[in-house]
């Protein structure tokens, strides 16, 4: 007991910390690992061996297990093209950069395959965590990182078994991973007909939830051991299984508290297993890092603005996947318990996990994609109509309701001009033949391209409210009526203030909804 | 790092995974689960002998009861305390003394000794709180009068049971320490350290929790792992005094129950906790002793009479004499009638501490699976169980008043939910309110729940089932959801449609669209189409749009 009230101490220091400078909790449970063996080292007293193990032991069942819960196919239903591209490119071309580096460090090739393809692998937790906290998880680019991300634990555990194997040869390897996709067919079967069923057939309360989930992550993780495959495989196709709707929503509600726990324990206790890094090692880290954003960044943006998604979108896509995951954690874990890695270099690839993690939310910053986005090559044909243009509307943001907005302005005969920062857009509006400009709505020269001073009408659909006020005053003695879109109350007097129309969207949004309440279901009918 | 080595994975997967298997069948003849768990247990122990006990499952079994013993503490936040105060007390202090007394002077009568009589009137004294809620939070009858009266019961038996370990942990010594001046030392360790500890929380509660636990607010995780560490140091703190997990996880959960944050606090441990008292509960039947079953059954079998006849006799007339109605009587006492799992805990600390030897345990334990799976029936069939009773007159002795006792049963009834207190949801709540409808808001941060005027608000979160169950979406005339996460809307939608309740879901992108039709989501918000629309209108308003 007394080993588990300070485990949870130091999870508890850690988590405090997290909330206060800003920073993913996972770097810093380990670190806070870290700290508690150099104080109990410095004390003389021994962190019980057996407790660490234990809670390592259950945490990466956990861990794969509730990654196993979010693999649900509907998640990417319409984007398996882009999803697949983007995570099969992203695995191999920062799989194979890391297996070059790492023999140009001079480690061996079996090594260099684990430092590789640890590499390769983003962390789910820190990214879903990032993405649900800007409320971009379901944006488009949210979807496809979290498909990328999901494909990339399935690689991984495939990677596992075949690493694993590797010492009985490339058979056993091939051998393996034929009975774990085997495995998987029979999740795959529980996925579509028997949970679907269980689900339909009986109504279960919340324990009896949890507990058939748990008890589905042990039969997993048995037939696994039966057919000698590492029980993390059972755990993740444990989790794939439950992963139809509406299991996975009714479970996951249960699964949080244990897996909260489970998992800060179990970064702790991986964090009192590291050795401190030796300065050829912080050397090493520093390599790979600088391989892995490198690489990330510049090709994941690179095919994902192949592949459709805005240019914005895909270079956020790059820089938030350029961080390593738990997932290499648990490959590396396995690769020390099968004595095939040292526990130096599942130090060296902790490091490498804690150092990116941590740096995410400073990498991922909407200042980072900006000036990253000035990089891209610029178009400039859509400027050429632009100049002619007067009592014209000028449009700052495409977004997402653009296309509506354009389709209006097309029916009542008046000419629009768009401006727009993002390259992808700008290069689908110029093939459309629409007047439009790369650059930023609240820059100065971009108004000015557009002849803002003479158009009838400006809307403003920028992202945040706040960029509406330097085209507010550049727009202040003109007869040009501004309309600026307002998401919070307190944006309304902003853009009031400053002579604009404040386009109330949450009013508007709750007026219709209003209309249909009244029609609807009216108050007297239910009442 | 010895991840190959995976014995507790091993043992926690055979415990699990017989657990969930009688736990699905026990459902079918609608055994509660504490009694399939215990049953499992007896599976894999005493009849197969597939698991034994080690260290870390005991460790597991010990988090259980700190966790348990937490929760019942984060219940008794002091408003609670006050308002079934009177009742509880008074019904749960005759209670416990006659019961406690009538169970003591009968094993006395069937020959066991002193401080094993003790034991066993404690044991029958004392019901499951977890057991009885459980069921009537399934039947549906939680807002009655006798279920309050039975919960306000159940939190007096529990301060007593706190008391009644207090005593215990001063044996700590063992049993050859049960001389006077020793136990007066023990004892007065033992209840210094639970009033020092119980000073301590408290002080702790007001002064120096309620701002690092506001800050922290926001970030549900932060507070769930801070709570956790909360509970466990106050048991490392307990054990100072010698005192038991159990005395300090309790205080730790009545400190944290005076902190705005405790409900959804609740909601979320209760999970972890209902895991790791699964495998409690499953270790106590692996560890119980079926050797002499013959020779025990007898013996509990006279002991659950006791439990499920004499114990709800005794509430019954205190009730009636409280002047509560017959129905209300009998129904609160038909709750009482079983073997609570704080029993085991009891009998688990006398053996430890070697007051009472393992037939009495076994003695102890079987009454407690008889009494609760049969008190399980009479619980669900109570209302039939009344009837017969009246019929045959059976009640008459009791002479209690016959009129029905006034019930104001506050129940939510078509009211409209508003989940997810952003912009648009706040707006939401706004305008219903200015409507005079009966609004509930809910969102799991309770800042945004600030300032929303006439509407109730719940803090939670609405993937639980016990959130919805709280809040009433079975009996609301809608519920609106301006939450921007997908699977939460998804599944608010699927459980509407299971409620036959209509909902309205914030459809923030194009892609969600598909899926929420296809739930029957009677209407979906855009507001990104709303404002191309409200920007049209603007442009017509302003004649911006004549060509």
């Amino acid at each position: 007991m007394t080993g588990v009230a300070v485990l949870l101490l130091a999870a508890a220091i850690a988590f405090g910390l997290s909330k206060w400078i800003h920073v993913p909790v996972i770097p810093l449970l380990m670190l806070s690992g870290v700290g508690l063996k150099l104080l109990a080292d410095t004390g003389g007293v021994e962190l019980p061996p057996e407790l660490l193990s234990e809670m390592i032991q259950i945490g990466l069942a956990v861990l794969v297990f509730t990654a196993g819960v979010e693999l649900s196919p509907r998640r990417m239903r319409g984007r398996t093209r882009p999803i697949v591209i983007v995570a099969v490119s992203q695995f191999l071309l920062l799989g194979v950069a890391g297996i070059l580096t790492a023999l140009a460090l001079g480690y061996e090739l079996l090594t260099a395959f684990y430092l590789g393809c640890a590499l390769s692998a983003s962390s789910t937790l820190v990214v879903v965590r990032h993405l649900q906290r800007r409320q971009q998880m379901f944006e488009p680019y949210g979807r496809l990182v979290i498909g990328v991300l999901l494909l990339q634990d399935v690689f991984i555990i495939l990677i596992m078994v075949a690493l694993v194997k590797s010492p009985d040869g490339l058979l056993a390897s091939a051998l393996g991973v034929t009975k774990a996709i085997g495995l998987g067919f029979v999740a795959l079967g529980m996925h579509k007909w028997v949970i679907p069923f269980v689900t339909r057939r009986f109504k279960l309360d919340d324990e009896e939830l949890m507990l058939g989930a748990l008890a589905m992550l042990f039969i997993f993780s048995g037939m696994a051991w039966l057919l000698e495959l590492p029980f993390l495989v059972g755990a993740l196709l444990a989790g794939f299984a439950l992963s139809a709707f509406p299991m996975n929503g009714l479970v996951r509600g249960m699964l949080g508290s244990l897996s909260g726990f489970f998992l800060a324990l179990f970064f702790i206790s991986a964090g009192a297993f590291l050795t401190l890094p030796s300065l050829q090692m912080i050397g090493h880290t520093l390599v790979f890092i600088l391989v892995l954003i490198l690489v990330t960044v510049v090709f994941v943006s690179i095919i994902a603005e192949a592949v459709g998604y805005s240019t914005r979108a895909s270079i956020e896509t790059g820089i938030l996947l350029s961080q390593t995951s738990e997932f290499s954690l648990l490959l590396a874990l396995m690769g020390v318990a099968s004595g095939q890695i040292s526990i130096e270099l599942f130090s060296l690839i902790a490091l490498i996990t804690v150092s990116t993690m941590t740096l995410t939310p400073f990498v991922s910053r909407n200042k980072v994609a900006w000036s990253l986005m000035k990089l891209h090559p610029r178009y400039r044909k859509g400027e050429q109509t632009c100049e002619t243009l007067s009592d014209h509307a000028v449009l700052l943001g495409f977004g997402r309701s653009g296309a509506r907005l354009m389709q209006y302005f097309i029916e009542h005969d008046i000419k629009m001009v768009v401006v727009d920062d993002d390259a992808a857009v700008i290069r689908k509006l110029i093939a459309k033949g629409i007047p439009c400009i790369q650059g930023d709505g609240a820059d100065v020269r971009s108004l000015e391209l557009a002849h803002c001073r003479q158009a009838r009408v400006v809307i403003c659909a920028m992202r945040r409210t706040r960029d509406a006020r330097p085209v507010l005053d550049f727009l202040k003695d003109s007869p040009t009526k501004v309309l600026v879109r307002t998401f919070e109350p307190e944006d309304i007097k902003l853009v009031e203030d400053a002579g604009g129309y404040p386009v109330q969207t949450v009013r508007a949004s709750t007026k219709t909804f209003l209309e249909w309440l009244d029609l609807n279901l009216p108050k007297s009918e239910t009442a | 790092m010895h991840v190959d080595e995976l014995t507790l994975l091993l043992d926690l997967g055979l415990i699990v995974t017989t657990a969930a298997v009688f736990a699905l069948l026990g459902k079918l003849v609608r055994m509660p689960s504490i009694v399939a768990y215990i049953l499992a247990g007896m599976f894999l122990g005493p009849l197969f002998g597939v698991v034994e006990i080690d260290h870390s499952l005991e460790l597991i079994s010990e988090l259980g009861v700190a966790l348990l013993l937490f929760l019942v503490g984060l219940e008794l936040s002091l408003q609670k305390v006050k308002d079934v105060g009177r009742v509880g007390l008074v019904l749960g202090g005759l209670q416990v003394l006659l019961t406690a007394l009538g169970g003591f002077g009968m094993s006395w009568l069937l020959g066991f000794g002193l401080v094993e009589s003790i034991f066993l009137g404690a044991t029958v004294t004392f019901s499951s709180t977890v057991v009885v809620i459980k069921l009537l939070d399934q039947k549906g009858v939680m807002n009655r009068l006798y279920a309050r009266i039975a919960v306000a019961l159940f939190l007096t038996q529990d301060i007593v049971v706190i008391v009644a370990l207090t005593i215990l942990s001063g044996f700590g010594g063992g049993a050859g320490e049960i001389e006077l001046l020793a136990m007066l030392k023990s004892l007065g360790i033992a209840l210094g350290g639970m009033l020092l500890l119980l000073g301590v929380s408290l002080l702790f509660a007001r002064y120096l929790l309620p701002k690092p636990f506001a800050w922290a607010a926001r970030s549900p995780d932060t507070v769930f792992i801070w709570a956790l560490c909360w509970c466990f140091l106050l048991v490392l703190f307990a054990h100072q005094f010698h005192l038991s997990v159990e005395i300090g996880a309790f205080l730790a959960g009545i400190a944290i129950a005076q902190l705005p944050i405790h409900e959804d606090l609740h909601r979320r441990l209760h999970p972890l906790m209902s895991f790791f008292i699964a495998v409690f509960l499953v270790t106590l039947g692996i560890k119980m002793d079926l050797s002499g079953l013959g020779s025990i059954l007898p013996m509990a079998l006279v002991l659950s009479a006791f439990v499920l006849l004499v114990k709800p006799l005794i509430v019954c007339f205190i009730l009636a004499r409280m002047r509560f109605s017959e129905y209300t009587a009998f129904q609160t006492a038909v709750a009482t009638a079983q073997e609570s799992e704080f029993a085991f805990i009891l009998l688990a600390l006398g053996a430890s501490t070697g007051l009472i030897e393992g037939p009495i345990v076994s003695i102890g334990g079987l009454a407690g699976v008889i009494t609760i799976g049969v008190s399980a029936y009479m619980i669900i069939h109570s209302e039939r169980l009344y009837d017969v009773a009246k019929r045959v007159g059976m009640l008459a002795p009791l002479r209690a008043k016959q009129e029905r006792d006034i019930e104001t049963i506050h129940e939510r009834k078509d009211h409209i939910i508003v989940v997810g207190m952003n912009a648009l949801g706040r707006e939401i709540v706004k305008q219903l309110t200015l409507r005079s409808e009966r609004v509930l808001a809910i969102d799991t941060d309770p800042m945004k729940l600030d300032g929303l005027g006439a509407a109730e608000t719940v803090i939670g979160n609405v993937e639980y089932e016990s959130v919805l169950e709280e809040i009433g979406l079975s009996k609301a005339r809608l519920v609106v959801s301006a939450l921007q996460i997908e699977d939460a809307n998804q599944l608010l939608a699927h459980r509407c449609r299971a409620a036959k309740v209509p909902c309205a879901v914030h459809a923030f992108d194009v892609s969600v669209v598909e899926d929420l039709l296809e739930l029957g989501t009677a209407y979906l918000m855009m507001p990104k189409v709303d404002a191309v629309v409200e920007e049209r209108d603007v442009m017509e308003k302003e004649g911006l749009l004549a060509t």
